[in-house]
């Protein structure tokens, strides 16, 4: 285990029978570990990664390692009522000036209790709490939530069903990047360019309306199956509208890609190393920022993601630069994956079994599954009881892990860079606190 | 090829307008989509046929009567019978926005065409604040309607509230409410605002909206479409009559 930290990533911490499991993610075999807890996490890393814990109305503090004291330390309070960031979530910012000294994180303004609240309900109707913790990574919570059910029961699920699940997914990856691209525009004031991108993902939620019957894509799913198909004529249709937001996208990036104004806000801001970055458990386009080589696309393929293209994205640059630049490349590979999914979707009946045989299930009712969110890697565990109710859920969001790389990559640069930092991770206060 | 200028303002004009008619006309199926449209009780409603009920009880046992403030859209009643689009591709009866009993008499006379606002998440899951965001897109446009977004309550007319009350919110939201200047509004934005939504039962619900500060216009949605909010905006500026067209 010396190795974590260096090659292997620590994800999710959780409990199963009476035990402590550690689910570690290997960047250079590229598999998922599970492993009896073997280390000692310090106390906020663990609190971090276990997380259903806390009760609602109790802050949690990321404090990483003590305050910063001195003459001329200023701390300033941040939040939870603001408009720079449209969420009830808060920082301390402590700085020197205009030089950021250090971040902590102030979440749990808006826990709602999801993992608690589900106990005791059938699934059917947990799911419709569970799309509910996040709404821009609703696709990504309730694919996660019935994978994980259906390997639990053993349901076998429509070929056709699953293939639909990954053009929900990409088409929600697509959304979420838009708006992280054009919240980036606005954070440097280019408000043409931030339009721009802000109406393209317009285009894309009334795509999301049209052909899965909600704009943030709530509904889809249920237990053995999605709630509505694609029939053949919306395939052709859906493909034209992709290729025609994929072409536009092109376009505008190559306008944002002129603007010396726009890179130089970017280029060498708020830097993460790829050390920090393995060590601190990031995930998602900001960890590809930092070149660590990891997507649950490709390294926990679901069904269709082991028959269809998908590029791994990775840049190297580590500052907001690689990761905006990491979101514009998986804009372009989400509408090439999406162009095959439509193009080769089952239409002929064929089931396949759970995907147990992949996400080694541990014992008797409790199953894992983790799926690649627009902003990262999202894990949950779900163990049923006797009646197929659920017994217990454990969600480990993508933006809980990315806090403390956020916190870290904003040391010792200056206050107005937070903006730029902030969107580019895509942290999301309600998909943390759930 | 002889590589273009890349200037913005060009390509702005090259778009066209996108903007949405609406509050000149009705607007349309794409604009408030099929998923924003409130279940309505037909004759065939069959209540016990259903197999799992009203998940948020927005649908009193008998099957007639709807409360939309706690309906999340989910559209399982359809099994039981419920219909949500009359086929007339009609959206009038999608504007949903209605006023609560305080909503004093004379706003179109106090804020004129001007209106200023401020939102404040107190617990939501985030889609209800991208929808409020969504409406300085270009599509929907809010600014050509004199109103603006503000980041401070004090430079606030009307108060955006979305989310389930959270324990750690009560305090906030109150101190928003009273550090905005009087007179002033506030909109209930979707069911988690309303009535705690699908979140009622769940340990980081508090109490509606209302019962922490008073509201005036309630906007039920899971999540409310832009045009929506749009509506009850104006409602709440008072620049629409109970039909919904302009005032």
């Amino acid at each position: 285990m010396e190795r974590l930290g260096e090659k292997m990533q620590l994800s999710s911490v959780f409990q199963a029978g009476g035990l402590n499991y550690a689910l570690i993610s290997d960047t250079e075999t590229n598999k998922t570990i599970i492993s009896e807890l073997p280390l000692t996490l310090s106390e906020e890393f663990g609190a971090l990664l276990r997380g259903s814990g806390a009760k609602p109305g109790s802050p949690l503090v990321l404090e990483a390692s003590g305050r910063v004291e001195g003459y001329g330390v200023f701390e300033f309070p941040y939040g939870p009522v603001s408009w720079g960031v449209p969420e009830a979530g808060a920082f301390s910012l402590m700085t020197y000036g205009e030089r950021v000294l250090k971040v902590v994180p102030r979440l749990n303004f808006k826990k709602r209790g999801i993992e608690r609240a589900v106990l005791g309900r059938t699934p059917e109707d947990a799911l419709l709490f569970v799309e509910r913790s996040a709404g821009n990574f609703s696709a990504a919570y309730s694919t996660c939530f019935a994978a994980a059910v259906e390997d639990s029961l053993g349901l076998e699920v429509p070929s056709e069903a699953r293939w639909t699940r990954a053009v929900a997914l990409e088409l929600e990856r697509i959304h979420n990047h838009l708006y992280v691209f054009g919240r980036l525009a606005e954070a440097a004031s280019q408000n043409i360019a931030a339009t721009q991108a802000h109406a393209l993902r317009e285009r894309v939620l009334r795509l999301n309306s049209r052909h899965f019957g909600h704009r943030y894509l709530f509904g889809i799913n249920s237990i053995g199956g999605v709630s509505r198909g694609l029939p053949k004529d919306e395939r052709r249709t859906l493909t034209t509208e992709v290729r025609l937001i994929g072409r536009e996208f092109s376009e505008l990036v190559q306008y944002f890609l002129s603007s010396r104004i726009f890179l130089d806000r970017l280029q060498g801001t708020a830097k993460l190393t790829r050390k920090d970055a393995l060590g601190l458990g990031t995930v998602g386009p900001s960890a590809r920022g930092s070149g660590v080589q990891w997507d649950d696309r490709l390294t926990f393929p679901l069904e269709p993601y082991e028959d269809i293209y998908v590029n791994l994205e990775t840049e190297d640059g580590e500052d907001t630069m690689a990761r905006t630049m990491v979101r514009v490349k998986e804009v372009e590979s989400s509408t090439i994956a999406l162009r095959e999914l439509l193009d080769r979707m089952p239409s002929d009946g064929t089931k396949s079994g759970p995907h147990r045989r992949r996400a080694d299930s541990l014992g008797a009712g409790f199953s894992f599954c983790r799926v690649e969110s627009p902003s990262g890697d999202l894990i949950q565990a779900v163990q049923l009881d006797g009646g197929g109710r659920v017994g217990s859920l454990h969600v480990r969001p993508p933006s809980l892990v990315n806090w403390l790389p956020f916190a870290r990559s904003l040391e010792g640069t200056v206050f107005t860079d937070f903006q730029f930092a902030f969107e580019s991770f895509g942290l999301s206060f309600a998909d943390s606190d759930r | 090829m002889w590589d273009m200028p890349k200037i913005w303002v060009f390509r702005g004009l090259k778009k066209g307008i996108l903007t949405t008619a609406y509050p000149k006309s009705q607007p349309t199926s794409e604009e408030v989509p099929t998923a924003s449209l409130p279940p309505r009780p037909t004759d065939a409603v069959d209540w016990s046929a259903g197999e799992r009920g009203c998940p948020t009880g927005a649908i009193d046992s008998g099957g007639k009567r709807v409360d939309l403030g706690r309906c999340v859209y989910c559209r399982l009643c359809s099994s039981a019978g419920f219909t949500f689009d009359d086929g007339s591709g009609s959206r009038a009866g999608a504007l949903q926005a209605g006023l609560t009993g305080r909503h004093a008499a004379g706003a179109r006379r106090i804020f004129g065409r001007s209106l200023h606002v401020m939102m404040i998440d107190v617990g939501s899951c985030n889609a209800c604040n991208l929808e409020v965001l969504n409406l300085s897109n270009p599509y929907y446009d809010l600014s050509r309607l004199g109103i603006a977004f503000t980041n401070s309550p004090k430079h606030a007319d009307a108060l955006i509230v979305v989310g389930a009350l959270n324990p750690a919110m009560v305090d906030a939201l109150k101190m928003t409410y009273e550090s905005m200047p009087e007179p002033k509004l506030v909109l209930s934005v979707g069911a988690c605002a309303i009535s705690g939504g699908i979140f009622r039962s769940a340990e980081g619900f508090v109490s509606p909206v209302g019962d922490a500060i008073p509201v005036d216009v309630v906007v039920p949605g899971c999540p409310p479409s832009p045009v929506q909010i749009l509506e009850g905006l104006l409602l709440a500026a008072g620049r629409l009559k109970e039909t919904g067209a302009m005032r």
